[in-house]
């Protein structure tokens, strides 16, 4: 079974998108939540818990199983979910 | 472009002040231009020209450091990247920003 894939992304950032892109080209199941488009209360809670995954405040943060990744890393991304690049 | 005039302003005005600094602007002109764009909205919407891609908090403190440009708050972050986070600004020497990931300041051992 492939590792669950979660991005925290904003909906101003090219690099959150590119990072669903490249998961939506690579047949990948993820899920994706854009935090800046949430009501201030569910935004201040998704943007903490990846706070709390990242220690960091940039997007795209994207969680492949137990591993974090913040920014927009393919490479990094195949390599996790065994993709050959 | 929606926010084509304001978009043009803000190249205008953040020009010497990366300048000063160290930086230019991607050579990459439609991720500059798309960036620049998010910016004009963020501006319109939350008050500033915040970057598109930190999170704003709404804690003054910290909303004040992602304002662009956000080079002085993330220096040596950004330096040692040789682009600051969205990419909109790079070193002065960089021809190639494609080539520049996109690497978390804890990961290069700095205080993001």
């Amino acid at each position: 079974m492939s590792e669950p894939v979660f991005v925290y992304a904003l909906s101003t950032c090219p690099w959150c998108r590119k990072a669903k892109q490249y998961f939506a080209e690579n047949d990948v199941v993820f899920e994706a939540v854009d935090v800046d488009l949430l009501e201030d209360d569910e935004s201040d809670r998704l943007a903490g818990e990846a706070f709390e995954l990242s220690g960091s405040r940039a997007y795209p943060v994207v969680k492949i199983g137990a591993e974090v990744i913040v920014g927009y890393a393919p490479e990094r991304y195949a390599a996790l979910l065994g993709i050959e690049t | 472009m929606a926010h084509e005039a304001r978009t043009a302003a803000l190249r205008e005005f953040f020009a010497p002040l990366v300048s000063a600094l160290g930086y230019k602007f991607t050579p990459d002109r439609e991720l500059a231009d798309f960036l620049l764009e998010q910016e004009a909205v963020l501006e319109e919407t939350r008050g500033a020209p915040f970057c598109p891609c930190q999170v704003r908090t709404r804690e003054r403190e910290h909303d004040m450091k992602i304002v662009c440009p956000c080079i002085p708050y993330h220096r040596a972050h950004f330096d040692a990247m040789r682009r600051c986070w969205c990419g909109l600004f790079v070193h002065q020497d960089v021809t190639d920003p494609g080539a520049l990931p996109q690497i978390a300041a804890s990961e290069l051992g700095i205080e993001g």
